[in-house]
C-alpha cells in the first residue's frame, strides 16, 4: 500500500467532479442570451477534473510523509487554537486573545514557557501598538473591556 | 513608443512612490529572509497591509513589487547560509551556494548574488521595457477566443514546465478555477456553489483565500518542521562581506547568459522561477564547467541561478502586463490584487492604465537600485533574520494572517473560512501540489469563463470560433506541442536537466 495517497486523493476528487456536475445539472437557469449559461464551464470542469483524477488513479506519485502520532495531535491542537482565536477575537478583544494564542504557540514550538509567555504578551502589546498607531487599522477593544469603560 | 516610460518615472519618483518602493524592498528583503517563508509566502501575507494604507492602485503595485523583487533577494540567504531553499525558485542557488559558505565565503556568495541579482534583474526589465510595448500592439487584436486560447496555453505551458507532475499540477489549476466559480454569476444572476450562505454570494475572496492558501497552511508545514527537526543547518559564518570585482568579473558570461535565459522563461506564461534558475544552471555547467567544480562551490553554478531567477521574477511582468495572463504564481497573486481595485488584466490594461503600467516598470529600475544598494553593505545584517526563532515567527505570522483578514471584513466568517482553506492548501501541499497553478487557477478562472462565453454568445454557441483566427490557432497548436513535446522527449529531457534530477 506504498502507493495509497494518491490513489485515496483521486477517489476524494472524483467525488467532488460528481458533485459539482450534480449541484451544476441542478441549476435553475432562467431565460437569457447567453448561449452557454451557467451551467456549461462548472461541468466542462468536473469533467476534465474527473479525467485527471483517473490519471491520478493509474499513475500515482510517491505517497510522502504524512503526519501521525503526537505531531498530528500537535496539528489538530494549532487548528484548534487558531479556530478559538478567530472565535474569541471580537468578544474578548485583539490584546487579550493575541497574547493567549501567541503563547501557546511559542510554547507549541518548544520555546520554554517564561519565554514564550514574555514573547506572546511582547507581540501582542507590539503589534496592537504598531498597527492602531502605526497603520492606523482598528482592532477590537473586545465587549468586556468596553462594558467596562461604559460603567465608569 | 516610450512615452509610458517618461510617464512611469513621473509616477515612481514622486516622494510617496519612492518610500514605498524602498519600504517594499525593505520588507521584502526581510521577509524573504525569514526562515520557511519564500516570496510568494511574504507578498500573501503582507498584501492586505497595501489595502489598509488606503494606497491607489499604481502605488500599491509599486509596494507589493517591491516586496516581490526585495523577496527574491532575500530568499537567497536561507539557501546560501543553512542549506534551506525558500521556495521552489531558490533550490538551484544551494547547489553552489552554500558550498561556498561551508568554505568560508559565505560574504563574498551572498555579495555575488546580489550582483547577479541585480544585472539578471536589470537585463530583464530593459526586456520588459522594450517587448512590453510590442507585445501590448499584438494584444489589442485578441478578442475573447483568442485570449480564451492564450489562458489555455498558460495552463498548458505551466503544467509542461513546472514541477515533477503535471497531472497534479493540472488538478490543482482546475480546483483553482473551480473555486472561482463560486457565487453569483455575472451573465445570469444565478447563485453556484453557495450552499445557501450569504457570506459566498459575492465569491470567496482574493485576500481570504490568498491568506488562507499560504500563511495559515505555512504554520502547519513550520510546525511538522519544527517537530521533526528538519532545516536546522548550522548558520555559516558570513566573513568579508564585499565580492571582488575579479570574481565577478569571472563569472560575467555567465550572468550575462542567465539573464537572457530567465528572461525569456519568465515571459512564457505560466513558467517562473524556478524552471529559469534549473535551466541557466545546467546549460551553465554545460558550458563552462571544465573541471567538474559546479556543485561543489563554483561562483559560475551561484551566479547563473541567482541571475536568471531574479530575470525571470522581472520577466513575467510582461505577459502580465501586456496580456493580464500572470507569468508565476506571484504575478498571479499581485494580478488578483490589480483586480482589486477594478483594473481589469487583459489584452487593454497596457493601453487604458498607462500610469499604473508604466509607473510599475519605472519602480522596478529604481527598487532594482536600491535592493543592490542595501543588499551589498547589509547583507550581514539581514542574515540575523534568519536566527528569528520559529515560536516567535510562527505567532507572528498568524497575527499578520489574521489582521490582514479582519480589517478587510470585519467578519468572522471571513476568518473561519481563511482557516479552512488553510487546511486545504495544507493538504493540498502535502499531497505535493504546487500552490501557483491553484492561484493562477482562481485569479484567471472568471476571466475565462468570461471569455469563453463572450466567444460563443459572438458566435451564437458555435464552437468553431475559438478556433477560427489564425492568432487562436496559434495558441492552441503552442499549447499542444508544450504538452506532447516534453512528452516523446522524456529522453532528451532527461539529458538536458541532470542537475535537476539529482536535487
Amino acid at each position: 500500500m506504498k502507493l495509497a495517497a494518491d490513489r485515496i486523493l483521486s477517489l476524494l476528487l472524483l467525488g467532488l467532479a460528481a458533485f459539482i456536475a450534480v449541484q451544476a445539472w441542478q441549476l435553475q437557469v432562467p431565460f437569457s442570451y447567453d448561449p452557454v449559461g451557467p451551467k456549461a464551464f462548472p461541468l466542462l470542469l468536473s469533467g476534465l477534473l474527473a479525467i485527471l483524477a483517473i490519471v491520478l488513479f493509474i499513475r500515482p506519485g510517491a505517497s510522502g510523509q504524512w503526519p501521525t502520532g503526537a505531531l498530528l495531535l500537535r496539528l489538530v491542537f494549532t487548528m484548534a487554537v487558531l479556530g478559538i482565536y478567530a472565535a474569541l477575537f471580537i468578544n474578548l478583544g485583539y490584546l487579550a486573545t493575541t497574547a493567549l494564542v501567541s503563547i501557546v504557540i511559542a510554547w507549541l514550538f518548544g520555546a520554554a514557557p517564561v519565554k514564550a509567555v514574555v514573547g506572546g504578551l511582547l507581540l501582542a502589546v507590539g503589534s496592537y501598538l504598531l498597527f492602531t498607531y502605526g497603520l492606523g487599522i482598528s482592532l477590537p477593544t473586545g465587549s468586556w473591556i468596553e462594558s467596562l469603560l461604559g460603567s465608569n | 513608443m516610450f512615452d509610458f516610460l517618461i510617464q512611469g518615472f513621473g509616477v515612481a519618483l514622486t516622494p510617496l512612490n519612492l518610500g514605498l518602493a524602498f519600504l517594499g524592498a525593505l520588507l521584502g528583503t526581510l521577509f524573504g529572509a525569514l526562515p520557511g517563508i519564500g516570496p510568494i509566502n511574504g507578498i500573501a501575507i503582507l498584501m492586505p497591509l497595501a489595502y489598509t494604507l488606503g494606497l491607489p492602485a499604481e502605488s500599491a503595485l509599486i509596494l507589493l513589487a517591491g516586496i516581490y523583487t526585495g523577496s527574491e533577494y532575500g530568499g537567497r540567504m536561507s539557501s546560501i547560509l543553512l542549506n534551506v531553499p525558500g521556495d521552489a525558485g531558490a533550490v538551484m542557488t544551494t547547489l553552489d551556494g552554500h558550498p561556498l559558505a561551508k568554505k568560508g565565503l559565505a560574504g563574498p556568495a551572498l555579495g555575488l548574488s546580489a550582483v547577479s541579482s541585480f544585472i539578471g534583474a536589470t537585463v530583464a526589465i530593459i526586456g520588459l521595457t522594450l517587448f512590453a510595448p510590442l507585445l501590448a500592439i499584438v494584444a489589442v487584436k485578441f478578442g475573447p477566443a483568442e485570449f480564451f486560447a492564450l489562458m489555455i496555453f498558460a495552463f498548458a505551458s505551466m503544467s509542461a514546465m513546472m514541477g515533477k507532475d503535471p497531472v497534479k499540477t493540472l488538478i490543482g489549476a482546475v480546483l483553482g478555477v473551480l473555486i472561482s466559480t463560486v457565487g453569483v454569476d455575472s451573465g445570469t444572476g444565478v447563485l453556484r456553489f453557495t450552499f445557501d450562505m450569504p457570506e459566498l454570494y459575492d465569491g470567496i475572496d482574493f485576500v481570504v483565500m490568498i491568506i488562507g492558501l499560504f500563511a495559515v497552511s505555512e504554520i502547519l508545514l513550520m510546525l511538522e518542521h519544527a517537530f521533526r527537526h528538519d532545516q536546522e543547518g548550522e548558520m555559516a559564518p558570513i566573513g568579508r562581506v564585499m565580492v571582488k570585482m575579479s570574481e565577478v568579473l569571472y563569472c560575467k558570461w555567465a550572468i550575462l547568459r542567465s539573464s537572457v535565459i530567465g528572461f525569456v522563461i519568465g515571459v512564457l506564461p505560466g513558467t517562473g522561477a524556478s524552471v529559469a534558475s534549473a535551466v541557466a544552471y545546467t546549460t551553465e555547467k554545460r558550458i563552462s564547467d571544465h573541471d567538474n567544480s559546479f556543485g561543489t562551490g563554483n561562483m559560475r553554478g551561484l551566479a547563473a541561478p541567482e541571475a536568471a531567477n531574479n530575470a525571470s521574477a522581472a520577466g513575467s511582468f510582461v505577459p502580465m502586463l501586456t496580456l493580464g495572463i500572470p507569468g508565476s504564481g506571484t504575478t498571479a497573486i499581485l494580478l488578483g490584487a490589480l483586480m482589486l481595485y477594478n483594473i481589469n488584466p487583459g489584452p487593454m490594461m497596457f493601453r487604458e492604465q498607462p500610469v499604473v503600467v508604466g509607473g510599475l516598470i519605472a519602480s522596478l529600475y529604481i527598487g532594482n537600485v536600491m535592493l543592490l544598494l542595501l543588499n551589498l553593505p547589509l547583507a550581514g545584517v539581514f542574515a540575523r533574520v534568519l536566527q528569528v526563532p520559529r515560536w516567535l515567527l510562527v505567532p507572528s505570522v498568524a497575527i499578520l494572517a489574521f489582521v490582514g483578514v479582519y480589517q478587510l471584513h470585519s467578519d468572522l466568517m471571513a476568518i473561519y473560512l481563511m482557516l479552512i482553506i488553510g487546511v486545504f492548501g495544507y493538504l493540498l501541499r502535502k499531497f505535493g501540489f504546487s500552490l501557483a497553478p491553484v492561484v493562477l487557477g482562481f485569479v484567471l478562472g472568471g476571466l475565462m469563463e468570461e471569455n469563453l462565453r463572450r466567444a460563443l454568445s459572438i458566435s451564437g454557441g458555435d464552437v468553431g470560433i475559438l478556433f477560427q483566427s489564425g492568432l487562436s490557432i496559434g495558441l492552441w497548436i503552442a499549447a499542444a506541442l508544450v504538452v506532447l513535446i516534453p512528452m516523446f522527449a522524456g529522453k532528451l529531457k532527461a539529458k538536458f536537466l541532470p542537475a535537476a534530477k539529482a536535487s
